[in-house]
């Protein structure tokens, strides 16, 4: 078992020169085209606060001074707390790699094979399943319950992953209110407002829109979730050669604004307020107009985003282990490595997506998250990289083994054997026969098999009876 | 009363020196030799074994346990009652052109400890030294390891020879090695194929008084 937050910088796309020039191009873009907002108390406080304000057209333009103190002010390090369980506790910044879920998808890939709409029993099932994956990091709320009414979809959402994972939690939300009675329900647990503050379980994602548009609705949330001192990202996730420029450079240099712009207005709010760097780099598809979750460019974009992140010293939201394929398959396999080790390697902090997603993030699959947890391991391995001293240097071994002499039986061997190499799950390594011997099972099926153990003997901390008992009295709407 | 669980957890963290320590002691306090060796060395291998076939353990230990395990045996073996030229005997190599001993050295190991001679040929063997070392030790069992899918093919030249020679009926053939499967064991005429050395071992032990008697 590797545990996250291991540290890399071993890729780095951007020269420190590239990384002031896309700094320069974005405060150009801030500081001209700015962002559009449309909640009037957003624009009045950036009005407030020293920006251009444009009324008529919904403008903010930030200088570059306003942005730097924004940056300033924004935590460099977010810790984002394990419930009840401090070993699972994730501190986002600098160069520290965690890999998890993602959302938000509208369906499942069951076990029978068969695709069909997701339901509030496969948010439980998926926070029960990656709560027993030790490469799965956080929880993003990765599906939406299509049987509800929009009213209960957020508390049921919230309510059904912390009660099924005590790993660090992160979900978007769909309406409004949704926001106080989610953080209601999360400091009921916390025993109080200020100690979810001070140790939060839960985080927040409100998005802005590509190209750098703030939405009226949205907008509120995320200045509810700063004012009230929660973690959030705001996910901007530019199109290239749609929603951003068709080079990477421009889509980078976009990217960066829409992210800086976020730590900006969160920032302006309330002043040290936790708030992520938040990249979801993507490419559209130029053939069929289709969007792009799980190319190499989005890998090389992610890893570049971490550099930018580095630069400005704010913990980062990336995205990774990402696929647009249908079903785990081998599209599967090799995007998911390709986009999950890029950013990895670059040292980026909070890599979501990186389990159970197929379908560009429109579907989840459970064999897939068990796939990805061994992706994950192994991403993490070559995060761990070498380690250089006199002890793993062997000489001393290598001379007593001497020429033509084998390694096997050396103490050193055994000592270290677990914690070099990385032991998947679910690939087959055995010969020909024994594989044929063990049924002739393919990833899928195998990932299959270790899933439903899973979900059938592994059971996490529930939120204790009694809180509970409250919690379903304020949330009648709870399954 | 001597406490086993000392040689067996020597065996357990692959420490030959503690085992070998304590297997000194077992016997200067007057226990029965085969006891020791029951109790206290095959005991340990045992648990071993046991690991190893639900992936608690990793090859490296096993050969670190044997290599402990060897090292008690040495000790016993001056007073062990069976003696070697009462045992059943084995005859043991590498095929010609393959340099593998490691999975060797397990069979080796663990055919020892259950009263078998070992007559030990090393590593790449060729057929007509197999088969000269048949005439000459009259065993119970031939046993042939191969590492490489290029040198498996060997195995059955050396069982064709043994027919030229008259030699096939008097010995057992045994086959083992990565490449090695059931099928092939059967294709090339042995008697037999162990996916381990632990199933090779824990079939000796079972069959030791039939083939000694034979």
């Amino acid at each position: 078992m590797l545990k996250g937050g291991i540290e890399s910088n071993a890729l780095k796309f951007l020269t420190d020169e590239d990384i002031k020039k896309i700094h320069q191009a974005s405060m150009t873009v801030l500081a001209e085209a700015g962002v559009e907002i449309h909640e009037r108390a957003a624009l009045d406080l950036c009005a407030e606060k020293g920006a251009r304000v444009d009324y008529d057209r919904n403008r903010a333009c930030f200088n570059e001074d306003l942005v730097m103190q924004a940056v300033e002010t924004a935590p460099s390090t977010v810790t984002i707390y394990g419930r009840g369980d401090d070993s699972r506790n994730i501190t986002l910044g600098g160069t520290k790699v965690y890999m998890g879920t993602g959302g938000t998808a509208l369906n499942v890939i069951d076990f029978d094979r068969k695709r069909r709409k997701t339901t509030v029993e496969d948010i439980a099932k998926t926070a029960r399943l990656i709560n027993g994956l030790d490469n799965i990091h956080f929880f993003v709320i990765p599906c939406y319950p299509n049987e509800l009414d929009t009213e209960v979809v957020d508390v049921n959402r919230f309510y059904h992953s912390i009660n099924n994972t005590t790993k660090p939690i992160m979900g978007g939300l769909f309406t409004e209110d949704g926001v106080d009675r989610v953080i209601n329900m999360a400091a009921e647990i916390a025993g109080g407002l200020d100690k979810l503050v001070e140790r939060p379980f839960i985080s927040f994602i409100s998005s802005i829109l590509s190209p750098l548009k703030f939405d009226d609705v949205r907008t509120r949330m995320l200045m509810k979730i700063s004012k009230a001192g929660l973690p959030v990202a705001t996910s901007c996730a530019p199109l290239a050669g749609a929603t951003s420029p068709v080079t990477l450079a421009g889509t980078l240099v976009q990217l960066n604004a829409e992210a800086l712009s976020g730590v900006v207005l969160s920032q302006l709010v309330h002043p040290g307020a936790p708030i992520l760097y938040s990249a979801v780099p993507t490419i559209m598809d130029m053939q069929t107009m289709s969007f792009l979750f799980g190319s190499v460019e989005s890998g090389i974009m992610n890893a570049a985003a971490a550099q930018m992140a580095q630069f400005y010293k704010l913990p980062l939201y990336s995205t990774g282990g990402i696929s647009d394929s249908k079903q785990p398959d081998q599209q599967a396999g090799y995007e998911k490595v390709l986009t999950a080790l890029m950013p990895a390697l670059a040292g980026a902090n909070f890599i979501h997506e990186a389990a159970g997603q197929l379908d560009s993030g429109m579907t989840i699959s459970y064999a897939q998250y068990v796939i990805d947890n061994d992706i994950n391991g192994q991403v993490m391995r070559a995060v761990r990289g070498i380690e250089v001293d006199e002890y793993t240097l062997a000489a001393e071994v290598i001379t007593k083994v001497g020429p033509g002499g084998n390694f096997l039986a050396e103490k050193q061997t055994a000592k270290k054997m677990r914690t070099e190499f990385y032991y998947p799950k679910v690939s087959n390594r055995t010969n020909y026969a024994g594989w044929e011997q063990a049924g002739c099972k393919d990833t899928w099926t195998l990932a299959e098999e270790v899933a439903r153990q899973i979900l059938e003997n592994h059971t996490p901390d529930s939120i204790p009876e009694e809180i509970d008992k409250k919690i379903r009295e304020m949330e009648p709407g709870i399954k | 009363m001597f406490d086993y669980s000392l040689i067996i957890n020597g065996i357990i963290e692959g420490d030959a020196q503690t085992v070998q320590q304590f297997t000194k002691q077992a016997l200067r306090e007057k226990y029965p030799p085969d006891k020791i060796l029951e109790r206290g060395l095959i005991a340990g291998i045992n648990i071993i074994a046991e690991k190893f076939k639900t992936e608690r353990v990793l090859v490296p230990e096993v050969l670190r346990s044997t290599r402990a395990m060897h090292a008690g045996m040495a000790e016993l073996q001056p007073y062990l009652k069976i003696k070697p030229n009462t045992s059943v005997k084995a005859v043991l190599g590498t095929v010609a052109g393959d340099l593998h001993d490691i999975g060797k050295f397990l069979v080796n190991m663990l055919v020892s400890s259950v009263g078998v001679t070992v007559i030990d040929l090393g590593v790449n063997v060729s057929p007509k030294k197999f088969v000269d070392a048949v005439r000459r030790e009259r065993p119970v069992f031939l046993m042939m390891s191969a590492l490489l899918t290029t040198t498996m093919w060997d195995m059955k030249e050396v069982i064709d020879e043994l027919i030229s020679a008259g030699l096939r009926e008097q010995v057992k053939v045994i086959v083992g090695g990565t490449p090695i499967t059931v099928e092939f064991a059967r294709e090339i005429g042995a008697d037999y194929y162990f996916e381990d050395a632990f199933e090779l071992k824990n079939f000796l032990q079972d069959n030791f008084n039939k083939l000694k008697n034979k």
